[in-house]
């Protein structure tokens, strides 16, 4: 048996029992990621010694009787969520050989369950990209086509998944970092309400956006994973207090009957590639034929001003996060004579390109003379379309949307053209303005065999409802296959 | 008509509150004399992956600070980031807030010289975290000529409340009055120790002056006034350098100027290679920050009496002198003490006049609040009643109250000790000393024998005489006696 | 809407990065092209809306405890540069 072809849960009912080792397991994945890593690099930093140790500290709890309900799930971590002695570069050369002296919240609650992690998983540096090209550790390979990119910025996380490596991966997503990776990799992504998941410990790039979700292959793990990640957290002030539902709950429904979904007016109109909008018009007819009542939903500011607002709002926050890598307590430090040039120095040979490019666009719209043109004005716009979700929520109970306009393109395509690489995450960024839970999910293949995504979006809190229209088009299309990660 | 200049002053007041812990995090905030970098944190670092969750005593007592000065606070307010680098600032932003303070509109009173009253305006309060200290030390730890700075993040993210004045203030002696009432306010409320030398009080003034001919020059900033005294003379200073350069036709330029002490003088501060531009914006990592409905309530019941309030009380119900009310009233825990002892029964002029010299003189020494003196308001009152009942002289009961100041021996273990028991020199001890000082004074015994001591005033100096002269140790009554007797042999 | 490289030049500094002659040129292009971008969203009608909400739960408060850190040996270690107990910086030339 392939061991790491199995989902999570059914990894861990079996080593609960006792009919499987936490370290056979383990040793599967890593076998797995050991040969196709040369070909994917969706690690930055593989931990098959640790993962080794911590199976051997599972199997041992377990015998001791501990109740662990992820017991010897592996799962892959996106290398900006902290993990206390394993460095975090987050797909960076600033922050150096740095090692938190602590570990993300939603990582201890699944270590606390009896998962392992495999790994710290490769990203467009500080989470801005979407192509994981744009990694000071080189790019990620889409596994489904090497020559391909798996989307990002928590591409790493989403290849890792969909490659077999492990069952599960934690990602995160500002603007679409974990829905669109998903969709390009043939997986499921799940954003999760803005202050559902704890962010201790998740290395920000735009605080009020920033979201921790879970990948995996299988949806049963996905509602799983949220269960464990979602538990409040005191040391994050924007976590919503009070328990969580039991999402896998929600996935015994087999039916839409009494749902009413909305799609986009006019999608066939927007620009993506047609093949996308073929599977987008599959979804719908799924959910029709499941029962739901079918109805046009027009999002005029979100679709066509969310982008430039959250190219505001997002890099100045991060302008501010970002102003800590500073060469004085940790990571890169170059030498100056002064302060300033210290400064300078560090932060210039520490950041690529694009985060350059983020900080300095965010820094501008935040700076005197030039706030209420720019900033003042995003983050009304932030407001409108906060608005319009919430009046089109009024008809709907869930939306789908496309998660990316367009198949895993080609390393390279967009890398010049900042613009068209934003343009990635047309569909999914004004989700993150809104504060609102999305899934993204595999509805089937192009021509080509790339897989083709789409997105199911509901009001905060919808989690629930997001799986259960998620649990019908799985019953429709099936579950996502495992890529070959350039194998036969 | 010569020109006439009027000052023109704002005070930026930035106070540490007296929390155990820090503004956003959970280490202490008694950093004095600690070794560098042990009250830190990976929060208070501003390590990556980290996040501030709000101290809600900082809150409390910044609110109740704001009621006391006459404030309008707000029910729900916002943190912004405050951006800068520097490398005491370990975020690179400092969290503080902007555009919406917790408090706005307040005011403090000063009686000024002559005793009449002036409001000086206050125009914000909020909290905000404080920074880091740079230590300058060269290899051969030399301060001066040093190689490098050093980092000490002890202080980052100790709670602070920043309390701005309008610019109200017309004098120096103003505005060192306006801040040693704050000062004042802040012990009695026991939201902040206060200390200006160490820093838990820092004072930065804006000033400016104004042209009799209508001319009024730019503002200045003065920091690095780590005194009273120093507020006064810095602002004396100040106002004469821009009065004369305003009179010399000169521009009176923008610009931040620290005050050398030692020196008297202020000096410009190299300017920076850049304006300031602090990208305010607000604090995504907290929510809005919200009083809970009955919260204002609960801080106003729990005020207590403010000093404004007492040293009015004291004149007023105990007839006490202005100048003794203001010095009783200062500290809370000498106004509680004074009050004990008039509680307790003596009376309040016997128990200012003792409490602003004796108690004055060995708290200073000890450096204890008049809450844990040793010697209990109670045993101080039994203490003045037997001076008053002529028990024990004046120097005797210094003599015993500092034995039991010092020893914290009980009132009578201190009089046994003091060895200064009345009585002790009676009979035929008293008897030569009385005929001792008669001998000396044969002129006051003839004027008192001729009939001229008609109100008995020299009697009484002999026997004070007499009294001194056993250091306190005869009984006043047999002293009487004996001194009678021999008066009218 | 142009951006010259001396306006990229000033946001650089305030951000501290280090740019050199052909960034600041390729920066100056591509932020031309945002800012036009961004210029779009000044079609919408927002006189009225209120940007920055105060509505919903307020931000937890702790309660004031101390609790020491038991990691700043681990934290001290990752300095760059440490004389003893110190993080390290050039010589700052203080104001006073």
């Amino acid at each position: 048996m392939e061991l790491w072809k199995l989902p999570a849960w059914k990894i861990a009912e079996e080593v609960r029992r006792g009919n499987l080792s936490a370290s056979q397991v383990v040793e599967s994945h890593i076998r797995r990621m050991e040969s196709l890593e040369p070909s994917l690099n969706a690690m930055i930093t593989p931990m098959p010694e640790e993962a080794r140790r911590r199976a051997l500290a599972v199997d041992e709890a377990l015998s001791k009787g501990t109740d662990l309900p992820l017991a010897g799930v592996p799962v892959a971590v996106k290398d900006l969520l902290c993990t206390e002695g394993i460095r975090t570069t987050c797909g960076s050369r600033v922050l150096g050989e740095w090692k938190s002296p602590y570990t993300a919240s939603a990582v201890r609650y699944l270590e606390e369950n009896g998962a392992i992690v495999i790994g710290k998983t490769n990203m467009d540096e500080f989470a801005m990209g979407s192509s994981t090209e744009q990694s000071a550790f080189g790019a990620t390979s889409n596994p489904w086509d090497l020559s391909r990119v798996p989307g990002g910025s928590s591409g790493g996380s989403a290849a890792a998944v969909a490659a077999g490596y492990a069952p599960i991966a934690l990602g995160s997503d500002t603007g679409g970092s974990i829905r669109q990776p998903a969709a390009l990799c043939g997986v499921y992504g799940l954003k999760p309400t803005y202050g559902l998941v704890s962010r201790w410990g998740l290395i920000a790039y735009a605080s009020s956006l920033d979201q921790v979700g879970p990948f995996s292959r299988d949806l049963v793990d996905l509602a799983l994973v949220l269960e464990v990640i979602s538990a409040y957290d005191p040391l994050d002030s924007t976590c919503v207090p009070g328990s969580r539902p039991r999402y896998r709950d929600a996935l015994k429904a087999h039916d839409l009957k009494g749902q009413r979904i909305g799609f986009l007016k006019g999608y066939q109109d927007f620009d993506m590639d047609d093949e996308v909008k073929e599977k987008l018009a599959f979804a719908l007819r799924i959910c029709q034929e499941g029962g739901a009542e079918m109805m046009e939903v027009s999002l005029p500011v979100s679709t066509g001003y969310g982008l430039p607002c959250y190219y505001i709002v997002a890099p100045a926050e991060a302008s501010s996060n970002l102003a800590r890598y500073d060469g004085v307590q940790y990571g890169l430090s170059e030498e100056g004579k002064s302060i300033l040039e210290l400064y300078l120095k560090t932060r210039g040979k520490g950041f690529g390109n694009e985060v350059k490019r983020r900080i300095l666009v965010g820094t501008y719209v935040l700076s005197s003379g030039y706030y209420d043109a720019y900033y003042l004005v995003a983050q009304k716009v932030r407001r409108l379309i906060a608005d319009e979700f919430a009046r089109a929520f009024s008809a709907v109970d869930a939306l789908i949307m496309p998660a990316s306009p367009t198949v895993a393109f080609k390393k390279g395509e967009k890398l010049d053209d900042p613009i068209q690489m934003y343009m990635s995450d047309l569909f999914t960024l004004p989700v993150n303005l809104a504060g609102l839970p999305a899934v993204s999910m595999n509805v089937g293949y192009s021509k080509a065999g790339l897989p083709v995504g789409v997105q199911v979006v509901a009001p905060k809190w919808g989690e629930m409802e997001i799986l259960k229209v998620a649990s019908v088009l799985t019953d429709a299309v099936g579950s996502p296959k495992v890529a070959m990660g350039g194998e036969g | 008509m010569p020109l006439s200049f009027t000052p023109v002053i704002g005070l930026e007041i930035h106070v540490q509150l007296a929390t155990v812990s820090k503004l956003f995090c959970s280490c202490s905030t008694d950093y004095i004399g600690q070794k560098p970098n042990t009250n830190v944190c990976p929060v208070c670092l501003g390590l990556p992956g980290t996040l501030p969750v709000l101290n809600g005593r900082a809150v409390e007592f910044a609110t109740k600070t704001a009621l006391a000065l006459n404030c309008r606070v707000r029910n729900r307010t916002r943190f912004h980031r405050k951006n800068y680098f520097y490398p005491d600032l370990p975020k690179a932003y400092q969290i503080s807030q902007y555009d919406l303070p917790l408090a706005v509109g307040g005011y403090v009173e000063l009686t000024e010289a002559d005793g009449s009253k002036r409001r000086i305006g206050i125009q914000r309060l909020h909290l905000e975290e404080d920074t880091g200290k740079l230590v300058h030390i060269a290899s051969d730890g030399r301060l001066s000529g040093a190689l490098y700075s050093l980092v000490d993040y002890n202080r980052a993210g100790i709670p602070l409340m920043e309390i701005v004045s309008a610019p109200d203030i017309t004098s120096p002696a103003q505005a060192k009055e306006y801040v040693a009432r704050l000062r004042q306010l802040v012990r009695y409320l026991g939201v902040s120790d206060g200390d200006m030398e160490s820093g838990s009080l820092r004072v930065d003034a804006n000033i400016s002056v104004k042209v009799s001919d209508g001319r009024w020059g730019k503002k200045s900033e003065i920091k690095n006034m780590n005194s009273l005294r120093a507020i006064e003379r810095a602002l004396e200073y100040e106002i004469e350098r821009q009065s004369s350069m305003l009179a010399r036709g000169e521009e009176v330029e923008q610009e931040t100027r620290h005050w050398d002490d030692a020196a008297g003088v202020t000096r410009s501060s190299r300017s920076k290679e850049e304006a300031h531009d602090y990208r305010y914006f607000p604090e995504p990592d907290l929510l809005p920050l919200v009083l809970e409905e009955g919260f204002l309530e609960e801080i106003a019941e729990s005020m207590p009496e403010l000093p404004w309030e007492v040293f009015k009380r004291f004149e007023e119900v105990y007839g006490i002198e202005p100048e003794d009310a203001a010095l009783l009233s200062e500290r809370r825990d000498v106004a509680a003490y004074f009050e004990a002892c008039v509680k307790a029964g003596a009376s309040p002029d016997k128990a200012a006049n003792w409490i602003k010299t004796e108690l004055f003189r060995v708290m200073n020494e000890c450096k204890c609040s008049a809450d844990d003196f040793p010697v209990r308001p109670e045993a101080l009152t039994e203490l003045l009643r037997k001076v008053e009942q002529g028990d024990l002289s004046a120097t005797a009961a210094k003599d015993v109250f500092g034995l039991m100041a010092g020893q914290g021996l009980r009132l009578d273990e201190a009089i046994k000790a003091a060895g200064v028991s009345v009585g002790k020199v009676s009979g035929g001890a008293l008897k030569d000393i009385i005929d001792e000082v008669l001998r000396e004074n044969a002129e006051v015994i003839e004027d008192i024998k001729s009939g001229r001591d008609k109100k008995g005033k020299k009697v009484k100096f002999l026997q004070g005489l007499v009294m001194r002269r056993t250091k306190g140790q005869a009984d006043p009554q047999e002293v009487s006696e004996l001194l009678d007797e021999s008066l009218n042999n | 809407m142009a951006i010259s490289e001396a306006d990229v030049r000033r946001v650089a500094l305030l951000a501290r990065l280090e740019v050199t002659d052909e960034e600041a040129r390729s920066l100056a292009e591509h932020f031309g092209k945002i800012l036009e971008h961004f210029h779009r969203l000044q079609e919408l009608e927002l006189s009225e809306v209120d940007p920055f909400s105060l509505e919903g739960p307020g931000t937890p408060w702790r309660s004031d405890e101390a609790k020491p850190w038991g990691g700043r040996d681990e934290i001290l270690s990752e300095a760059p540069r440490r004389e003893g107990d110190f993080f390290v910086v050039p010589r700052i030339v203080e104001e006073e």
